[in-house]
């Protein structure tokens, strides 16, 4: 999967979480500043991001996801940079 | 103690013979039954395949795309019902003393649908794949939390499960808080969405179930000799609760009164009802009281289409009201709409404040073969109008949790 593409879905779930357009949010919104996710919105976000793309993000990770990019990043990390260390499939 | 009046000013109901009052209203008028083959769930290895659905029910046209989404199917009835109320009412954000406005709500189950699910992503997948939404969306007192985020309601807010006496008992409990002062306004009733797969299973277990899939509109048919259990249903009821001056003051049309309520207990089996009926008759007896009335004018049943509730009921009845019981209209809005567990105790409440305030008494429909044991006046068939003052209805939940409640005509 592209950065692109992992982008896309990335913003498509979260639109569909918040009931916005996919439009309003870019890899630069924050998500508790611009988005107003609060805790228990990124929790539930986190989940909703790991039945997307099968697999399990530690506890420990997710503290330091800020914006979109963040998020991005951090995927594209786990399926396309580091091959044999994605995290098991649940 | 000069206790304070209390009186309804908003009705709500969601019910698989209509969404809303006055569709509701009409098919119980009408004895339209809401029962049909089940598709809720897959029923194929049950020997009772048929329920009550709420159908041509959206949540999102009473509630926000998101709140629907981050609830259970039960809370989806509370959310809608206190809307349609709370519109009746008049009763508007931002005018009222949210302190005083209070929300007390019964749910036997709480959130089983989402739970059910849930169960199974745990163990087909593991525990570590359960959705975080879970705790908030299967807790039974959600359903009395969201209403009051929804509108801020920031009084007493809880929900009372005492299994198909809940709705009843929470609308007692709100009556009780009004009346004592700790609140000005409640909104109270009681949901369920008992038709899941687990659920129904296990009150197919217990053998209580009508099995009568052939004729689902004839399967619920209490105090008639062919009954064989009752038909489960889902759906809810929010009843408006308001201080009499109060609702005077502000020139709410009031559309009834509550004047008595009672609550006690059988002590005797967690499934079945004493046979006499002596819990039962404790607790009409003890809302008469409240009411300080001798007798009512038409008895909504707990009814519930078995012979073991059905003929204890009729005893109970015969008890309290001896000479006079003949001559008391009874009517069963079961018949029509089957059980709805913690919701039908609310539901109930709705008909007996419709019925008072048109003079009908609706059906207790399939009454075809009257059970010996079941001799009273049960209003079958066809409505009934006649002058009605003072009505009573009856909720009995399993666990002996017995509930009467008392309503009066608007003056």
């Amino acid at each position: 999967m592209t950065n692109q593409e992992i982008d896309l879905k990335v913003r498509d779930i979260l639109a569909k979480k918040l009931g916005v357009g996919i439009e309003t949010i870019s890899g630069d919104s924050r998500l508790a500043e611009d988005l107003g996710v609060d805790s228990f919105g990124a929790v539930e976000l986190m989940f909703e991001i790991e039945e997307a793309f099968a697999l399990k993000i530690p506890d420990s990770d997710i503290e330091h996801v800020r914006s979109v990019k963040d998020i991005v990043v951090y995927l594209d990390g786990w399926l396309n940079k580091a091959a044999g260390a994605v995290p098991p499939a649940p | 103690m000069n206790r304070r009046r209390v009186v309804v000013t908003g009705l709500g109901v969601t019910a698989c013979n209509g969404v809303g009052v006055q569709e509701f209203w009409s098919a119980n008028v009408a004895g339209r039954s809401g029962i049909t083959l089940l598709d809720a769930f897959d029923a194929t290895h049950l020997a009772s395949k048929i329920g009550g659905q709420v159908r041509g029910f959206a949540p999102a046209d009473f509630m926000p795309e998101d709140i629907a989404r981050r609830v259970d199917r039960f809370v989806h009835f509370g959310l809608a019902c206190a809307d349609m109320a709370l519109r009746q009412s008049g009763i508007e954000e931002g005018k009222e003393d949210p302190e005083r406005i209070g929300v007390i709500m019964g749910s036997g189950l709480g959130g089983l649908m989402f739970h059910e699910e849930q169960m199974v992503a745990a163990f087909d997948r593991g525990a570590h794949r359960i959705n975080p939404a879970a705790v908030a969306k299967i807790s039974p007192n959600a359903v009395a939390s969201q209403i009051g985020i929804r509108y801020g309601l920031k009084g007493p807010n809880m929900v009372i499960s005492t299994a198909c006496a809940s709705g009843a008992h929470a609308i007692g409990e709100a009556f009780r808080k009004i009346q004592h002062g700790e609140a000005d306004v409640c909104l109270t009733g009681g949901v369920e969405a008992p038709l899941t797969q687990f659920n129904f299973g296990a009150y197919c277990a217990l053998r209580v179930l009508s099995k009568n899939n052939a004729h689902p509109t004839g399967a619920s048919r209490p105090f008639d000799l062919e009954r064989d259990g009752f038909v489960m249903s889902e759906g809810g009821a929010v009843l408006v609760l308001e201080e009499r001056e109060r609702a005077l003051r502000r020139g709410a049309v009031i559309l009834g009164e509550i004047s008595g309520y009672a609550a006690n207990s059988g002590a005797h089996h967690m499934v079945m009802p004493d046979p006499e009926g002596a819990d039962a008759a404790r607790v009409m007896a003890a809302a008469l009281k409240d009411a300080g009335l001798g007798r009512v004018d038409y008895i909504n049943a707990h009814a519930t289409s078995t012979r073991a509730n059905d003929v204890a009921e009729t005893n109970a009845i015969r008890t309290v009201f001896g000479a006079e019981a003949p001559k008391i209209p009874i009517s069963s809005t079961k018949s029509m709409i089957g059980h709805a567990i913690g919701a039908a105790g609310a539901i109930e409440a709705v008909v007996c404040v419709k019925a008072l305030q048109d003079q009908v008494i609706p059906p207790t429909i399939n009454l075809d073969h009257p059970d010996p044991a079941c001799d009273l006046d049960y209003v079958p068939h066809r409505c009934r109008e006649t002058k009605m003052e003072h009505v009573m209805s009856n909720s009995f939940g399993f666990g002996n949790c017995n509930v009467a409640l008392i309503f009066s005509r608007a003056h």
